[in-house]
């Protein structure tokens, strides 16, 4: 009798405990959703409707130079962006196999700047790599897909420190942030606000190119055999499920895209039968001002910008890939009338923000 | 009833304890120095990876002209400054900008170990020793938490850049 008792105030206890601990997890887990927005934009993607025709795989040259709305809009054509903050070929690989659970689009759009980091160790500020790692990994739901992502991407610090262990139990990863906690911490613990438009991170803001960035010394443009082989998997995985792989270099000023890296990627898509499009080369075709239609200096279009580069791909996506019109499926157009209703509310919202702030 | 509550406040304290071991990590870590960092000397003038910009500013004066590129999501900015015959990039480290790589422009500046864009491979490893070769065609050397990187063509330097190991 009293043994049973003992067990069950232990098993309470612990319940107990258990909670606690889930209660503070969540309580000091970031939540982006005034700051960094960029952390909360892959767990959006599973509550939105899962009928697109194009994904975007990719980092902040995706998220921010392409709107769905537009392609939308433009030619009928359904796609969402799964991007995120510096976001490494590896985890874009996980994150494309995971998505083929959900859904099968019939184009991926994949941005080869990715290319030029080839290792997770590369990067010589590893504790912003590490956060740029759990604003990819945190938000993805556990599969096999995620566990692996997390296995090619921790940095050896990671891996030292807490391990897998600091995935499973983020309060490892935060309990740091007790100094931190905001309101929006405990408004935002069980559910976020929506910050993207179909994964498309919208900035309205006005910053023109000023001049030509510095070229810096690149020890060996060659792209390495990792970031080679992550290539090659997608490439396969696309073609095992019947989707056109097209590969992109987004009209971003910065890094610097070397020729040496040109080359490497016209060859890859050429033995690889790939389209490939750098649309740095198409500015003009496209209609970019750089006076006007970026942000910050170049590094990315703000939405006027991303406007404009959205209906210049949506008709090669159209034209070109063949990517079907579906304004005649009522379903779906009620869909993206109300996705549109948020953007341009979005979009009104923001400018009214800037314009006060200016 | 007394036991259970003894129990709960038994396993909250080792919870609390774990995590509070977690965040000792970090601080008791520390940076291996295996050496005399590099340093770069301008006219006289000398700087160091790492080193405050502010200071570097005042020691080196008005830079011809400057660029800032911004991270995905992260505030803070990359800087550069070039200075006519070098360049320095900084990294943001708090409310500071930090010395995060310089590199030359031409033939003019020269290392403190007396190498230039333009000398031999056989001149740079006979002042800093065989290296080690990075890339396609760069010979590294380390120390302290600095690096130097010689890119070589032809067998002759054509690139030197100092980076500073985070």
């Amino acid at each position: 009798m009293k043994k049973k008792k003992f067990l069950l105030s232990l098993i309470v206890s612990i319940v107990i405990v258990a909670i606690i601990i889930l209660f503070l997890q969540r309580l000091f887990v970031p939540k982006y959703a005034t700051d960094i927005k960029e952390g909360a934009m892959i767990n959006e993607y599973y509550d939105d409707e899962k009928d697109n025709d194009v994904i975007f795989i990719s980092d902040c040259e995706l998220y921010e130079n392409f709107s769905p709305i537009t392609l939308w809009n433009e030619y009928g054509i359904t796609s969402y962006i799964r991007g995120s903050a510096q976001q490494l070929i590896w985890q874009s690989y996980y994150l494309l196999e995971e998505t083929l659970k959900y859904e099968k689009p019939k184009a991926v759009v994949f941005n080869v700047l990715e290319m030029i980091y080839n290792s997770p160790d590369d990067f010589n500020d590893q504790s912003q790599r590490e956060a740029y790692n759990r604003m990819t990994l945190d938000g993805m739901k556990w599969s096999i897909s995620k566990i692996k992502s997390i296995n090619a991407s921790m940095v050896k610090e990671e891996r030292e420190k807490t391990g897998y262990w600091g995935y499973i139990f983020p309060i490892l990863r935060y309990h740091d942030r007790w100094k931190e906690i905001k309101a929006e911490d405990f408004e935002y613990m069980f559910k976020n606000p929506k910050v993207t438009d179909n994964g498309y991170l919208m900035q309205v803001k006005v910053n023109p190119v000023e001049g030509e960035y510095p070229r810096k010394p690149v020890v060996d443009y060659n792209f390495g055999e990792n970031a080679y082989a992550y290539l090659d998997k997608i490439t396969k995985l696309c073609k095992e499920n019947d989707i056109q792989l097209i590969l992109v270099k987004a009209p971003s000023l910065y890094p610097i895209w070397y020729d040496e890296y040109e080359t490497q990627i016209e060859e890859y898509a050429k033995e690889n039968e790939l389209p490939y499009i750098n649309f740095l080369e198409k500015i003009d075709e496209i209609g970019i001002n750089w006076d006007e239609d970026t942000y910050d200096k170049g590094l990315h279009l703000n939405v006027y910008g991303a406007e404009k580069l959205s209906k210049y791909f949506g008709k090669i996506l159209s034209e070109e890939i063949g990517i079907e019109n579906r304004k005649s499926d009522d379903k779906l157009a009620l869909i993206w009338q109300n996705k549109t209703k948020t953007y341009e509310e979005r979009k009104l919202r923001l400018e009214q923000e800037r314009d006060v702030q200016e | 009833m007394k036991k259970t509550i003894i129990g709960i406040l038994v396993l909250s304290m080792v919870a609390a304890l774990c995590l509070a071991g977690c965040g000792n990590k970090k601080s008791e870590e520390s940076k291996e120095d295996s050496g005399k960092a590099y340093s770069f000397t301008a006219d006289g003038k000398k700087i160091s990876l790492d080193q405050d910009m502010s200071e570097v500013k005042e020691i080196l004066g008005t830079e011809k002209s400057y660029s800032e590129a911004a991270s995905c999501a992260f505030d803070g900015l990359d800087k550069t400054y070039y200075y006519g015959s070098f360049y320095v990039e900084t990294y943001p480290d708090g409310d500071k900008d930090k010395v995060n790589m310089i590199w030359f422009a031409d033939d003019t500046v020269s290392t403190e170990e007396g190498i230039s864009i333009g000398d031999s491979v056989d001149k740079v490893k006979e002042a800093y020793g065989e290296g080690e070769a990075v890339g396609a065609n760069g010979i590294e050397y380390k120390s302290g938490n600095t690096k130097i990187t010689f890119i070589i063509d032809n067998d002759t330097v054509s690139q030197i850049t100092y980076e500073y190991i985070h």
